[in-house]
């Protein structure tokens, strides 16, 4: 190699290494910028039958359940769910969910993703000493493929029956093994009869759902399951369907819910919520875009259609929940108003005839999506926030 | 000196695969709000919004690449709405989609949605195309290269 040639070499190295510094550096101040982890909010809550308030949320690779006494002003030390590590999906359409059993035992579910994208599993731990501590998780699916299981929504009902219905791919994998085509995903569930011990093999509800918006559960007057979660109807259509299951857990009906005809070859990430009176009459809240704006939405579903359709909040509410005691319904949502995000109510007195609006909180940070939790004959707010933390408010 | 160089060499591989992307940039509301206004944008440029589990967002990303390989000047801006992470610059590096890359970094996820596009709701993919010439489209959801190069004001290959 002659002079010439090694100082060009030299000169192409260093050269190639003050690029790579370049590179480093921005990438550094990229990451400085984001040094502390991001606290991770989406989270679940519920009143125990004890009158406390359990939540669940991920921390790292744990899922954490806090518990307070006092509606949210004092948290107890945090209790681990998972005792082994493992990856948690927890945004807010897809994060921890908690429950309570008719013989009182607390369950805490989540999504665990595989190492293929869009891969997941749907795990759950069973509470033991009220929930001081946690059996270890089980996988709830037989189906072990490496696939989509994930977005799961968790009941308890009579007789110590546990139902778990989640968004499942294994219709779509095989339908592309064949070659043929296949609109979006399909909803699955599976039922314990032991407060969430063992499960009975999963059964299909209906294919062809959408695919990352969360699923709402409810039980029906009669303390059947039912579920509703965004469908992609023919061709494009991603409005909602509404599945009953018997409580013995086999599919009863499902329908089409809401009639907005969003088309949209996309990803809304925008579930619904629903809550039944005891009546029979279903109460739900749901995202659609109609006429060219998207809007949350309030109605009572029938079969073949919607009672009392309006929309709920101004032009940015979003990721609203429902609840319901008796006459008494509370709808919750978030809406950011151009600077900072705030958390509405309604409150209904006479079975959803009616709604007042209140004004509960406001933030300047990232928040997780609202819930609307019921404590006997009681309804309330529960929002997480990266700044003021898990939160109550009751709406009476 | 001279036995340096294999060292050097070395280091300059290693630099030249860090070197061959842009890196992922935190982004907030002020920056957001430059990047949705069409007078800044001097040429045809795309703005993807996309996430990790959106899968129909990286049909948009592959058709926005291959527009990209097949029109130099057009400029492909990724905007990831997930917080900032290093692993979001695999799945851009597989589609070799080159241009500046954006994720939500520390400022409010809803500020930065609001700030890129008022009329954003969060469904995903959504893509601005812009002209060059000030003006702008929004689209929500899978686009074919008929619309997207109708927006940009470029003529469809």
């Amino acid at each position: 190699m002659g002079p010439h040639r090694r100082f060009q070499r030299l000169a192409r190295a260093c050269l190639g290494i003050a690029a790579g510094l370049l590179a480093a550096a921005s990438q550094a101040q990229a990451a400085d910028k984001v040094a502390m982890p991001k606290a991770e909010l989406g989270s679940s809550a519920l009143f125990a039958r004890d009158g406390s308030l359990i939540a669940v949320a991920k921390q790292g690779e744990h899922v954490m359940l806090y518990r307070s006494r006092d509606e949210g002003r004092h948290w107890e030390p945090p209790v681990v769910v998972n005792v082994t590590p493992e990856p948690i999906s927890a945004d807010g359409e897809n994060r921890p969910k908690v429950a309570e059993t008719s013989e009182g035992a607390l369950l805490v579910s989540w999504t665990r993703p595989l190492a293929k994208p869009y891969a997941g599993e749907i795990r759950l731990a069973r509470g033991i000493d009220g929930g001081a501590r946690f059996d270890s998780p089980i996988t709830v699916h037989r189906d072990r493929q490496e696939i989509t299981h994930r977005f799961e929504s968790m009941l308890t009902g009579p007789a110590n029956r546990v139902y778990l219905a989640w968004i499942d791919k294994r219709d779509l994998e095989s339908a592309k093994t064949a070659g043929k085509r296949y609109r979006g995903a399909a909803v699955y569930l599976a039922m314990s009869e032991d407060g969430g011990q063992r499960f009975q093999p999963e059964i299909k509800l209906a294919d062809h759902s959408c695919e990352c918006c969360r699923i709402a559960g409810a039980l029906d007057a009669d303390g059947a399951p039912l579920f509703l979660w965004r469908h992609v109807f023919e061709p494009n259509e991603r409005d909602h369907m509404l599945a009953k299951v018997s409580r013995g857990g086999t599919p009863v009906s499902a329908h089409r819910a809401t009639f907005d005809r969003w088309k949209v070859d996309g990803c809304p990430h925008h579930g619904p919520s629903l809550a039944v009176a005891p009546t029979g009459v279903v109460h739900a809240v749901w995202f659609n875009q109609a006429h060219g704006a998207g809007r949350v939405f309030y109605g009572r579903l029938r079969e073949g259609g919607v009672d009392g359709q309006r929309t709920v909040g101004g032009e940015r509410a979003e990721h609203a929940d429902l609840a319901l005691a008796d006459q008494r319904i509370a709808i919750v949502w978030k809406e950011f108003d151009g600077e900072r995000t705030r958390l509405h109510a309604e409150v209904s007195r006479d079975g959803g005839a009616t709604f007042e609006s209140r004004a509960l909180a406001v933030t300047e940070r990232a928040s997780d999506q609202p819930r609307a939790l019921r404590r006997g004959g009681e309804l309330f707010a529960f929002w997480r926030t990266e700044r003021e933390g898990m939160r109550v408010f009751p709406l009476q | 000196m001279m036995r340096m160089i294999p060292v050097l060499i070395a280091v300059t591989m290693l630099a030249g695969t860090a070197a061959a992307a842009a890196p992922i940039v935190p982004i907030d509301r002020a920056a957001a709000r430059d990047l949705g206004d069409a007078r800044r944008h001097r040429g045809p440029t795309i703005i993807a919004l996309w996430s990790t589990e959106c899968l129909y967002c990286k049909r948009n990303l592959k058709l926005f690449a291959d527009m990209q390989r097949r029109s130099p000047n057009l400029r492909v801006i990724t905007v990831a709405t997930e917080p900032w992470s290093p692993a979001l610059a695999a799945p851009l590096d597989r589609l070799k989609i080159l241009g500046d890359r954006y994720a939500y970094g520390d400022d409010m996820p809803e500020a930065v949605a609001y700030a890129i596009d008022p009329q954003w709701r969060g469904a995903l993919p959504h893509t601005l195309f812009f002209d060059g010439r000030g003006g702008r489209t929004a689209m929500t959801g899978i686009v074919d290269e008929a619309a997207a190069s109708h927006a940009l004001g470029i003529a469809q290959r």
